[in-house]
This record gives C-alpha cells, structure tokens and sequence, in this order.
C-alpha cells in the first residue's frame, strides 16, 4: 500500500486564507508542547513569545519598526514571486540601498536642508533595483539561476560593507572601529510620533504595501504579473514578453529593499555599521509567504513576524529561554505553512497496489 | 459626582503613566541584574567568560540578585531594545558587554537616569554609564613569551575582530615580547569583521596555515582557530577569553582567561549599598581579572619558566611590555627607550610595531 498526492482541481478560497492563520496557531501548540518536553515552560514561552508583545503597550514601538523593513521588503517579495521570479537576495538589495544612501548622507554631512533626506530615499531604490539588475540581465541574457544569483551577490553585498567603512568612510573619531561617522542631523530619519522610537519608515512601509496591493489588483501592471506567474503559456499566447515580466520583477523587489535599507540606516542605525545586515532580507521571504504573496497579507505577517523577534526577546528576559527558540519558532511557522499549503492544493490518495505477477 | 474635562485628563494620564510603574514597583527588595551579549554563552570563550561572570555574582550573592541574560543580540538597534526591555523590567543594573553596544547604552541609558549601566571594553561614559576592561594585553605578553621560543617558522597568525586599539594592542603585546625572544618573529594580523563566526575563524586559521604559520593567535570569541591548529598538528595557539583546552588538547599552548567574576560583584554590591558611581575600571593579572590557564605539557621548562618570569613580573609591576624603545612597522620611533606608554596612550593605539604585517 502506498499513498499518492493528487493535484485538486480548485483549491478552496477558505482554505487558502485559513493555512496561515491554522499555521500559526499550529506552531503555537506545537511549540508550547516541545518546550515543555525539553524542560522549559511551554507555555509561559508561547505566552511571553507571541502574545506579551501585543499586550504591553511599551512593545508596540518595537514592533511597529521592526515589522516596517519586512513589510517592504515582503512587499516587493509578494510581487516577484506572483510572476514565478525568484529574487532570494533582498537582502543584498537591502544592503546595497543601504549604501547608496549612507553615500549620500556623507557626501552631503556638511549640508543641510530637506533635500538630503529625500535624496537619501531615492539613492536607496535605484542602489537596491540597480542590484538586483545583475541577476536579471544574467537571467534574461544567459538564462543564469535567479535564485542562485541573488542570493550570492547577497555575501558579495557584506563584503562591500566592510571595505567601505573600514577605509573610506571610517569614522575620524571612531578609535578605529569600522563604522561610518553618525549621520548629520538633515540625513536623520524622523520620529512620527514624539516620545517613541516609531520613525518615518512605519507609516512609509504601510503606504508601500497599500499602493502596491492597488496596482496588483487594479492596473495592467499586476494583471501581468500575476497571469506571468499562473498560466506563462497564456501570457506568451497574449502578448506578455517573459524578459520584460523578469527585469520588471527584479528592479520593483529591489527598489523595495533597496528603501528598507535606507530607511533602516537612516532611522534606528543613523550611520553604517559592519553589523547592519541583520537578516530582514530572508526573514521576508518568509513574510511574503505567509501573507499569501498579497500585499495587504504580508502586513499582517510582517507583524507576525516581528511579534515573534520581540517576543523572543522577552522569553530570554523573563522566562529563561534560550535565543534559538525565536528561530524555532519561525522556521515552525514556515513548515507548517507549506505543508498546509500543499494540503490545500493537493489530496492524498491511497494507491492499492496490485500484487506482482498478477497481470 | 460630575467629572470636568480636567478630571477626565487627569485619570487619562494617571492610566497613560501606570505601564511606567509596572517594572519598578515590585522590585525593591532584590536587585535585578541584566547582561546582554553578543553572542551565545556557549562559545567556550568571551561569553562564556562573562557568563561565567554572571553565575559568579549570582552564587556569591545568593538571594540579595537576581541576575538575567540575554545573548546573541546584534550590535545596532536590536541591542537598544534589548537594554530597554531589561531597564523596563526593573533591572537596575545592566552588564553590556560587547564593545559595539557603546551607542545604544548611551542613548538608553538617558532615558533610564535611575538605571545604572557597565560597558565593556568600551571608550563612552556618561552619569550613569561606567566603563570595565581586562588588560587582555598582560596575557598577550605572556603568549607572546612562548610562541618566540616554540614557533619553528618565526611566523605567527593574529585572527582579530575589527582594528580597534584593544585589538591593535593585543596584536603589538604578541610581537614584542615574540621578538624579544626571537628578534625574526612576525606576526600577520586578519580582520574577520566579527566577534563570532566559527566558520570565518576557521577558513582564516586554514589559509594562514596554509601561508607557513605555526602559531595561531586570536582575539575572537570562540574556540573555531584553535580546533583547527589542532587538526592541522602546528605549534599551537591560545586560548582566549577562557580555556579552551577541551577542544585543543594539543595545541592550546596556554589560556588567557578573563574572570569578571569580582568586579560584577563589587558593582553589584555599589549599587545594592546606594554607592555606585560610574567608573572606569581597567584591571589584570595582578587583580585577577585577567588569569592564565595552565601551560600545555610538551611546552619545556625554561620556556615555561620564562613565560611565568613574565607573568609574575607584570603582576607586581616590574615588567612592561610597552617600554620603550618601541618601533612602528614603518620603522619609525614611537616610544623612547626606558619610557613605557601611558593607559591613555594604550586606548588610543592604532600603529603596529615593528614585525608586525600591515594588515589589508
């Protein structure tokens, strides 16, 4: 006896919204069960790691700018992937629009005026969709690998880093650590809302995610996108050039990362670090997924996700545990995504076979 | 009874203020103590050896602390929430012990004024940020004795984090006191960019290997550079931050041992007896801050008698190993003979002397 998938022939709508909210919920019980068995407070952990966020007012502010780079860059992401481009390197993107507006920033740290801030932005996105126009003009010249591309050029991003801040751009009064010099008070991301750590970029990332999820519903744009990715013969058969779908997907998903990492080294950084890149890049990849590579979804999982970071945290503080629990966790909401996801498009069927000889 | 508009705003801000007390209003009789490191307590090294510290201060203290930590957090913003979350659940003294926390202990620190702060091997003070460091550079000197006599090639390898004087100074104490012993011992410095990468430390101690080095240095976190000079059967190389014998039988020559243990007491007990004030603590061999671990067998006795003549030399003041003269590695005079560098002078290195590579 053995067991066959079987493609169904119409998912259920229902179905495909409830498998993020069922995989969340499933990796809450799974993991209050592990931590328990592994001698830890299962419960109290879940408790502290996804609820205690939400309920203390304090953690909001951390939320709310943790959750902005991964909803930006999910935001791109969700776009990508709704035509089958597989841009895995945000996080190379992200550094590099990093870069391109710490450039700005110091070229410009003896001047001030509303301009520079700007600027800084807009450096951001052509650094992050120039970035991801190598993968792309591999891929449509010479049918390179996106997902291999990108993701590589993301370690060649880190070493850009380095060599920039520990010559160049070293701080004159930093006692020789590598890092750029603070940002002048103009290159200075912004608080929105006085007495908290909330910055510019919040509302920015939740104005990315509304616009986009209008241009992806509402205009040719998306139309193109989204039948590239679900039917590429039909697409092909109505006029829609493959290569034009591929640089479209890259240059919009690195733009996006290319202004969270403004954003980021202008706001909570406020100057270039060797430690800057954190992983926001790869976390949103998991964030486009679990918003259903939807716009409006991949803000509530940016949210999510940044509940579980934070979260994390307070576990460590309050209940002892362990840093790699947030990882777990993560790669649990992941997993049971994607095997709800398979569930939902495909049946298993019993496959009785027939004895050999038989025929 | 009527409430007024100002009534209503007054309990509006009685509640808007009420999260503010949550933290602090239970915690007076024990005093909460929080650390954050850079990377997990389990790197057999420099965070192992706070942590240590930490388990230290709990046991001598028992019940009057209660200590807790939080580990791998990243030096940047996520750090400036994890000091905040600490400050908000009443910890009233918080240990940050990487030197690329400086920034955000500042910054939170002016919003927590009643919340007093330690960083480590950092250069930023304010009211209530004190600063603690380990003269790593004593035990260097002691390395540094033993790889002249034993390294066959003259040639040692130097695995650094960032190029920041603490680094630069370790690097120098290595080779001088190399070249006292063998005046053709060199040292070739690698900047990894971390603290904590098994993996960069072990690729770097391979390809140094590979460049005719026989003796491994590093002032990085882990055992990674180690276990491959043990692997690669060379002269050896050093423990750093605690012993590290278990992963390198053979070629953990020594250890320096950093041992935070009585300074997170005394601080502790400051702050419990209301007479904390921001300090500037920078001790070593002689205080017992800085211990080294016990020498490996196959090392000779005259070597080992040399290294402790070292050792004990630096512990009651006789010997220093910046004492001039003192050549850069473009050769140039730094230090004149008979005269040794000041602390300030030492906090503030960025030279190498001479026999040192110029690192890229």
């Amino acid at each position: 006896m053995q067991f066959r998938l079987e493609k169904r022939a119409e998912p259920s709508r229902f179905m495909l919204y409830a498998t993020p909210v069922g995989a969340v919920i499933l990796t809450m019980i799974v993991g209050a069960i592990i931590f328990s068995l592994i001698g830890y407070d299962g419960i109290g952990a879940v408790r502290e790691v996804f609820l205690t966020p939400l309920t203390n007012a304090y953690k909001w502010q951390d939320l709310g700018i943790k959750a902005a780079p991964l909803i930006i860059i999910g935001t791109g992401l969700s776009i990508a992937y709704r035509a089958n481009v597989w841009n895995i390197g945000a996080e190379g993107q992200y550094v590099v629009g990093a870069l391109a507006g710490t450039w700005v920033a110091l070229a410009t740290y003896t001047m001030s005026g509303p301009w520079i801030l700007p600027l800084m932005i807009l450096a951001g996105v052509v650094g992050g969709a120039l970035y991801a126009a190598i993968p792309a003009l591999l891929k449509t010249r010479l049918n390179v690998n996106e997902i291999l591309t990108s993701l590589m050029l993301t370690y060649a991003s880190i070493q850009l880093i380095y060599y920039l801040i520990r010559a160049q751009w070293k701080d004159p009064m930093g006692i020789g650590f590598p890092q750029t010099r603070r940002f002048a008070e103009s290159a200075q991301l912004p608080t929105v809302i006085p007495h908290t750590i909330v910055h510019l970029g919040v509302p920015i990332a939740i104005v990315v995610a509304l616009v986009a999820w209008f241009i992806m519903s509402r205009s040719v744009f998306g139309y193109r996108m989204r039948v590239v990715g679900a039917a590429p013969h039909a697409a092909r058969y109505g006029g829609f050039s493959e290569n034009k779908t591929i640089w479209l997907a890259m240059l919009v998903s690195g733009g996006l990362a290319g202004l969270a990492g403004v954003l980021e080294v202008a706001g909570p950084f406020q100057r270039m670090v060797p430690g800057f890149a954190t992983g926001y890049g790869f976390t949103a990849i998991i964030v486009a997924f679990l918003g259903r590579l939807n716009p409006l979804g991949v803000i509530f999982a940016g949210i999510v996700l940044a509940i579980t970071f934070v979260g994390g945290e307070v576990a460590q503080t309050t209940i002892k545990l362990p840093d790699a629990a947030t990882g777990i966790f993560q790669a649990m909401v992941l997993f049971f995504l994607l095997a709800g996801d398979l569930l939902v498009r495909y049946r298993i069927r019993r496959v009785v076979t027939t004895p050999a000889g038989a025929a | 009874m009527t409430l007024s508009r100002r009534d209503i705003l007054k309990i509006g801000g009685a509640a808007a203020a009420l999260p503010l007390l949550g933290g602090t209003a239970f915690a007076q009789e024990k005093l909460k103590v929080g650390f954050i490191y850079v990377g997990t307590i389990n790197d057999n090294g420099y965070n192992y050896g706070h942590n240590q510290g930490r388990i230290f201060l709990q046991d001598a203290l028992g019940d009057a602390v209660e200590t807790t930590y939080v580990e791998n957090v990243p030096e940047g913003p996520d750090c400036e929430r994890v000091l905040r979350e600490l400050a908000q659940q009443g910890n009233k003294l918080i240990f940050a012990t990487s030197f690329g926390f400086g920034d955000a202990v500042i910054k939170v620190a002016a919003e927590f004024p009643d919340v007093a702060f330690e960083h480590a091997t950092g250069y930023m003070k304010a009211d209530n940020v004190g600063l603690y460091n380990a003269r790593f550079y004593e035990g260097r000197a002691v390395c540094g004795t033993i790889a002249g006599h034993l390294s066959k090639t003259g040639k040692a390898a130097y695995i650094g984090s960032f190029p920041i004087p603490e680094v630069v100074m370790g690097i120098n104490a290595l080779a001088l006191s190399g070249r006292r012993i063998n005046p053709a011992f060199t040292v070739k410095p690698v900047y990894i960019s971390t603290w904590n990468d098994p993996a960069k430390e072990g690729d770097a101690a391979r390809a140094l290997i590979d460049q005719g080095v026989d003796i491994i240095a590093q002032h990085t976190d882990g055992p990674a550079a180690l276990q491959v000079a043990q692997e690669r059967g060379i002269v050896g190389g050093f423990g750093q931050g605690a012993d590290m014998s278990a992963f390198a039988p053979e070629a953990q020559l020594t250890a320096i041992i950093d041992h935070w243990g009585p300074h997170y007491v005394n601080s502790a007990k400051a702050v419990i007896a209301g007479t904390w004030t921001a300090g500037d603590t920078w001790e070593g061999l002689k205080e017992e801050v800085v211990q080294m671990g016990a020498y490996n067998k196959k090392i000779p006795a005259d070597v080992v008698a040399d290294a402790e003549k070292i050792r004990t030399g630096q512990i009651d003041g006789s010997f220093k190993i910046f004492t001039g003269p003192i050549k850069d590695n473009t050769g140039a005079e730094r230090v004149a003979a008979g005269v040794a560098m000041t602390d300030a002078e030492l906090l503030s290195m960025d030279w190498y002397v001479e026999g040192v590579e110029q690192p890229v």
